[in-house]
């Protein structure tokens, strides 16, 4: 690790031991602006950090460690992909949302939605994927706003769109790929949370005279847990790593496809591990476990990015699977195949 | 707590230039194969293609030059192993020398021992086997009774070993003997080389239930066995052990057994696969391809001249829980006469009735996982 993403990662642990994870919005949001947290992935000559996509993995993991509802990765992303889309800075906050519908008609005035915008209503501007290119729009021109909530409690918001200015522009990525590399990241923090407090559970409770974490089935269970937080975690970074190559679309579906079956093991086994304790509201495990099963369904689920996989591997076909699996790893080849077919964005 | 950290895959020069080799090898000398010849492929013997595989400098890469080696980086050889692997090239013959059978003489042998096997080794015409397991020390190693006493000769060596893979066409058996008198557990065993044609020795096939011919029982009736045939110091076989035993764990073998099949579950599903398969197909080039990062991960440190002993159990017990669930899984995505004379029913067929294996070979899943609990903590 360089000494300036030991930096990074010490100034996020730092903000976030400082936050209380039910404070609301505008409570907590003003520490993390202080550092600018935001700025991770914005060039050193645009007052950013200058950080890339491994640093991103490594500060959204401990977000998700922290099982952290502030926007912190959708702050960052929100930023970087404004630059991107060549819109100008904003002094506000800019958060993504993974989806948004609708229709920009003659005169550049957008009807639509943003939906499942995570603290869409209290942020300034929302940056989402529309119709192939990356569109921000300002908040307080949303004719209505719909609070809502994921299963863990964190804001996801609709905003209402009726004729409203809409900034576009084209960027590389999508923020839908971003979106997914970021709960990845969340996911393999939160499991290694969930995973540690499991540990040390299992080696405190005592019953029929030994710490639970004795008994082979509850070892055998754990060990589990552990391979897939590990497959999460190096996925993850290797998607991470990849995107700082070029194109990473494939390498990202895999790594938040695989990221999602390890949330669904590792929620129920630190559950299990936990016992009638882990079930309350009062003991910490929820924040993790109720998260795991929200992020997974978000910027894409199961059937969604097997599906994307799926199809784009058939597409290419069986001869070429090993080849393309080894490429897309040497690191001097070149990431995209040959002839083109079967991108995925 | 970071359950894995990925370490950077730094193999020296043209990797794509190293990969173009082994296939156009792989071009040129892979006997044509059947998807489920192909499967398990490191499970196939071959002599003509090991001797050609070694003549191309593909054996005994990383082994120095010195000694009839390629003096070649570890990375470069994974690179190498995953490209015959993937391709299903049947490198059984060797295969065990090459990953542990070498590399316990370069790291404990004698310098004799070196110059007067590692050469024939990497040329592809020495073949060694495992002795370890015993019919009553199978996960509890540490149990064996196979004895050596010292003689006027050297050793004699009486007992018993079992699922000695590939024995029935190895020269030599690496032995793992009670040569302490009295000794208990870890403590008093000794590693010998033992030459399989030797009086008193006798090897037995063991068929599996897919009539396939890999195990044997050897049996050893007071064999004769000099000392420059021991294999490191005496009374220091456990430590010798665990290091092969944690060699005999990482590598690529240990999730691709099951490829063959997946990819002709690809080419059966054609380009307009049903959701199903599409799905499915989805599903495990996600698994797959998560596993090779931790794969490489893993040999990137061993690189490094790390122990990374619970990312490499990690990386095992993963990965042979997703080749042993591969045919399954497919099995239950597809309408298949499983006695049909098709590639794709074939490999099925084979893989279904092998797959067991995969959790039991090179460290069985419970025995894996205990070693991961104690990793964090839980013992």
């Amino acid at each position: 690790m360089s000494e300036q993403q030991a930096l990074l990662l010490e100034t996020t642990e730092r903000v976030l031991a400082a936050t209380a994870r039910d404070a609301p919005f505008a409570e907590a949001w003003p520490a993390i602006a202080e550092v600018q947290l935001d700025l991770l992935l914005m060039p050193e000559q645009d007052g950013g950090f200058g950080g890339d996509w491994e640093d991103f993995f490594a500060v959204a993991r401990i977000v998700g460690a922290h099982a952290t509802s502030l926007p912190i990765g959708e702050a960052i992303l929100g930023r970087c992909l404004s630059g991107l889309g060549g819109f100008a800075p904003t002094a506000g906050t800019v958060l993504v949302a993974p989806q948004s519908a609708g229709e920009v008609d003659a005169t550049g005035r957008f009807s639509g939605q943003v939906k499942t915008a995570p603290w869409g209503s209290d942020s300034g501007h929302v940056v989402a994927d529309l119709a192939g290119r990356i569109a921000r729009m300002r908040v307080s021109h949303a004719k209505r706003v719909e609070r809502g909530v994921n299963p863990a409690g964190e804001a996801r918001d609709t905003l209402v769109f009726d004729g409203a200015p809409i900034e576009q522009g084209e960027a590389p990525v999508s923020v839908w790929a971003c979106g997914a590399l970021l709960r990845t990241a969340q996911i393999a923090g939160a499991l290694d949370a969930a995973l540690a407090l499991s540990i040390a559970y299992a080696n405190e409770r005592q019953q029929f005279g030994k710490p639970i974490g004795k008994f082979q089935a509850v070892q055998q269970s754990l060990a589990v847990f552990a391979e897939e937080a590990a497959a999460v975690n190096c996925g993850g970074q290797a998607a991470a790593r990849a995107a700082m190559r070029g194109e990473a679309g494939f390498e990202i579906a895999a790594a938040k496809l695989r990221a999602n079956a390890a949330a669904g093991v590792g929620a129920a086994v630190a559950h299990q591990v936990h016992g009638a304790i882990g079930f309350t509201q009062e003991h910490a495990l929820h924040h993790f476990t109720r998260r795991l099963a929200a992020w997974r369904s978000e910027f894409g689920g199961d059937a969604h990015w097997a599906g994307v996989l799926g199809a784009a591997v058939c597409a290419r076909g069986a001869d070429v699977f090993w080849a393309d699996l080894a490429r897309r790893s040497d690191v001097e080849c070149q990431a995209l195949s040959a002839d083109g077919r079967a991108r995925i964005d | 707590m970071q359950t894995f950290s990925i370490r950077r895959f730094k193999a020296p020069g043209d990797v794509a230039a190293l990969r173009a080799g082994v296939r156009a090898f792989l071009t040129a000398h892979q006997p044509p194969a059947d998807a489920a010849r192909r499967a398990n492929s490191w499970a196939v013997t071959d002599l003509g293609f090991t001797r050609a595989l070694a003549k191309a400098g593909y054996v005994g890469m990383v082994w120095p030059k010195t000694y009839g080696g390629g003096g070649r980086h570890p990375l470069e050889r994974y690179i190498v192993l995953e490209e015959l692997l993937a391709a299903g090239a049947p490198v059984g013959m060797h295969w065990i020398a090459d990953r542990q059978g070498g590399p316990l003489l370069l790291r404990y042998g004698s310098e004799q021992q070196r110059e007067r096997y590692l050469p024939a080794m990497a040329r592809g015409e020495l073949f060694t086997c495992i002795g370890m397991s015993e019919p009553g020390s199978g996960s509890d190693l540490a149990s064996v009774r196979t004895r050596g006493r010292r003689s006027d000769e050297g050793w004699r060596i009486s007992g018993q070993k079992v699922w000695t893979t590939n024995a029935h066409n190895s020269h030599f058996m690496i032995a793992l003997v009670r040569t302490g008198e009295g000794s208990q557990r870890q403590e008093g065993l000794t590693q010998f080389l033992i030459d399989l044609s030797l009086p008193g020795v006798s090897v037995r096939p063991i068929i599996d239930l897919a009539g396939g011919h890999d195990f044997n029982e050897v049996f050893l009736d007071e064999v004769i066995v000099s000392d420059d045939m021991r294999v490191g110091e005496e009374g220091a076989g456990w430590k010798q052990v665990t290091a092969e035993l944690s060699l005999e764990r990482s590598g690529p073998e240990r999730y691709l057994s099951s490829l063959a099949l997946l990819l002709e579950f690809i080419r059966v599903s054609g380009y307009g696969p049903s959701e199903t398969a599409r799905a499915l197909i989805g599903k495990l080039t996600a698994e797959l391809w998560t596993l090779r990062q931790m794969s490489m991960s893993t040999a990137a440190k061993l690189a490094d001249g790390e122990e990374p002993a619970l990312e490499a159990a990690i990386v095992k017990d993963l990965g042979n829980s997703f080749e042993q669930e591969l045919p399954r899984a497919i099995q239950a995505a597809s309408d298949v006469d499983l006695s049909a004379d098709t590639d794709f029913a074939r490999a099925m067929a084979l893989l279904l009735q092998v797959s067991p294996s995969f959790s039991l070979r090179g460290g069985t899943r419970e025995i894996l996982r205990g070693i991961i609990a104690r990793g964090l903590g839980l013992r």
